[in-house]
């Protein structure tokens, strides 16, 4: 094990997935000499050059566009879009095209490609803070993986490049410096696999990506009150393990999705609807974003994303 | 240029999609009535390494680039037997190992993609290039500039090939682009265009041989424009807002008549010769329907199939 930063295990995947197929390249703004903007892309292109580890223009529709054309002739390209708002701009291509490419030519083509992007909110307002992934679940034949640790960017970042078809890579803002243990060896982080983060016995919290911090953070505050917590930690969205959620959940009887997206048609609301399918006897809360844009103003941030506390308030409510 | 391959590829389109016009059960289709020429003329400057990616258009561009009538004809009418497996129909036909990497009916969509095939050719496959057809319709669309200038920033082997038949349903090419044509558009990004007669297969043979030479040569995409005129209305199920006088024009400047024309009156057509296309156009698009019909639609047992 090493300790590195969460940004440093992206640089890393990648740098191994190029270094053992020349077919893997990245597209993005500013992912160059520059490094990316949160220096997850730091020494690629200094090792690869500027034909496999491409500045782009500010143009992400036709960014995922040329991605995806060139996944589907043979290449496996990482395009970065710099915040997930922005991935509204490529989404016909990774939707209409990407997504159906497979199934719609009878399996002839195939779009190894990945769409890394970075969510959440950290003080850039409106159009820069959102968490999206709920609308790209819905998409049959994409899949979705949002990690929470370096190991698992890692991890999951490697299967991704080695994916037969289109994979929405999800990190977050308040990610990048985080430090974390991840392996010395080669390893790989399979897709529709969840992972428990800490066990409990009252009360089980699902979520994904940076909000497992949060929920975390709200399990030592429900420890210090003597409530157990079990914490889970999707990695992947789309599969989705249901079979790991429901086995704590049926354990505890008590389910809290927590997200930093909408909790309309959310994350949440579907792991709660799909586990419910097989523990009947649920209790359920969802906590998620306020139904407002995310504003800027830090006060106003602060007061719209989900905290440990309200977490934590939301767990002691079910569990009284 | 081999003048009777040139009349005949487009004889063949005609009496294909006469032949599929009827059958009362052809669905939802985009006819290239009209415009075969510009098909025709494009893939006849095309190597067998190359790939021609079009829009939801997309019978011409699939049987001139020679594409089995009996495997197009099944995929239209959603048999498993289409090279699409009845998946993708008109819309998104496809045959990429056959040079076709295929059709898609986003209005626009298909023209990054294409821009991302010309870069995985350019990099690992060089000396092969994409051709991407798309109408006039896709001109007022932020894909065409965004392509054009990625694929003039790095030179890709990209040629682009709009077939403008004048219309995107019922609105004027002339309504919906402030640009004097869709080949003025290249000219900021630095790209040769250039505006052929669409009904005229030669001019478009020609201009497309001298474009594909180019970008084969790694000098960068080209931009072809191909003036045509569609003899259909825009799909099956739109209306006709042309005037009557309008669509015989149209009819006049027909692209097989004007290549028959043309060949019968300098002596290289007879009309036993003429005669004798028609009759084998005609016997293929029939072969193509029974093919067809005798194949079996996807079980719906397989509807996951090829998801993801």
């Amino acid at each position: 094990m090493r300790k590195v930063f969460f940004r440093e295990a992206i640089a890393r995947a990648l740098r191994e997935e190029m270094e053992c197929d020349a077919s893997v390249i990245v597209l993005g703004q500013d992912i160059g000499r520059y490094g990316g903007a949160y220096k997850e892309f730091a020494g690629l292109f200094d090792r690869f050059g500027p034909a496999r580890v491409r500045d782009t223009p500010v143009a992400e529709s036709s960014m995922v566009g040329l991605g995806v054309g060139a996944a589907a002739a043979g290449l496996r390209p990482l395009v970065a879009i710099t915040y997930m708002d922005f991935l509204m701009l490529g989404l016909d291509a990774l939707v209409n095209y990407a997504a159906k490419a497979r199934y719609k030519t009878g399996g002839q083509l195939r779009v190894p490609m990945v769409v890394k992007t970075t969510a959440g909110a950290r003080g850039q307002g409106v159009a820069h803070s959102q968490c999206i992934e709920a609308w790209a679940m819905s998409v049959p034949g994409l899949a979705v993986v949002a990690p929470s640790t370096p190991a698992d960017a890692y991890g999951l970042l490697k299967t991704s490049l080695r994916h037969d078809g289109p994979v929405l890579f999800v990190d977050h803002k308040r990610l990048f410096p985080v430090p974390g243990n991840v392996p010395l060896e080669e390893t790989s982080v399979p897709f529709g696999k969840a992972n428990v983060l800490r066990s409990g016995n009252d009360a089980t919290v699902v979520t994904h990506g940076y909000m497992c911090r949060v929920a975390l953070e709200a399990a030592e505050l429900l420890a210090a009150s003597g409530a157990s917590c079990e914490v889970v930690d999707l990695r992947s969205l789309a599969p989705l393990d249901v079979a790991t959620v429901a086995a704590s959940a049926a354990r505890t009887g008590v389910l809290v999705t927590v997200e930093e997206g909408q909790s309309v048609c959310g994350v949440g609301t579907e792991v709660a609807f799909r586990v419910r399918d097989e523990v009947p006897a649920l209790r359920v809360a969802r906590v998620a974003a306020a139904p407002a844009p995310v504003s800027s103003n830090p006060v106003l941030e602060k007061a719209c994303l989900p905290d440990a506390l309200r977490v934590a308030e939301t767990v002691r409510r079910l569990l009284s | 240029m081999d003048l009777p391959s040139l009349l005949r590829a487009m004889i063949r389109i005609r009496a294909f999609e006469e032949a599929l016009m009827r059958r009362p059960d052809h669905g939802f289709q985009l006819l290239s009535s009209g415009q075969e020429a510009v098909s025709v003329g494009v893939c006849a400057a095309l190597a067998p390494g190359d790939q021609l990616l079009a829009s939801g258009r997309s019978i011409a561009p699939a049987l001139a680039r020679g594409l089995d009538p009996r495997l197009v004809m099944a995929e239209l009418l959603g048999k498993e037997a289409g090279p699409c497996r009845g998946r993708g129909g008109r819309g998104h036909l496809a045959a990429p190992s056959a040079g076709f990497f295929g059709a898609h009916a986003v209005v626009g969509g298909n023209l990054s993609i294409a821009a991302g095939v010309a870069l995985a050719m350019q990099m690992r496959n060089p000396g092969a290039i994409v051709a991407c057809m798309f109408g006039d319709g896709a001109c007022g669309s932020g894909a065409l500039h965004e392509t054009l200038n990625i694929a003039a920033l790095w030179k890709l082997p990209l040629l682009l090939v709009c077939d403008n038949n004048g219309y995107s349903i019922s609105t004027r090419a002339g309504e919906a682009l402030a640009a004097a044509s869709p080949s003025a558009l290249a000219a900021p990004f630095g790209i040769p265009a250039v505006t052929v007669d669409g009904m005229d297969v030669l001019a478009i043979s020609e201009a497309a041989a001298r474009f594909v030479a180019r970008v084969r040569a790694g000098e960068g995409p080209a931009f072809l424009e191909c003036v045509s005129a569609r003899f259909a209305t825009h799909s099956t199920a739109t209306r006709e807002t042309r005037a009557a006088e309008e669509l015989a024009a149209d009819r006049a400047r027909c692209p097989i008549r004007r290549l028959a024309d043309c060949m019968a009156a300098d002596g290289s057509l007879t009309a036993d010769e003429r005669k004798e296309m028609d009759t084998e156009a005609t016997a293929a698009a029939e072969d193509a329907l029974r093919f067809a019909d005798a194949a079996r639609y996807p079980d719906p047992a397989e509807l996951l199939r090829d998801v993801g």
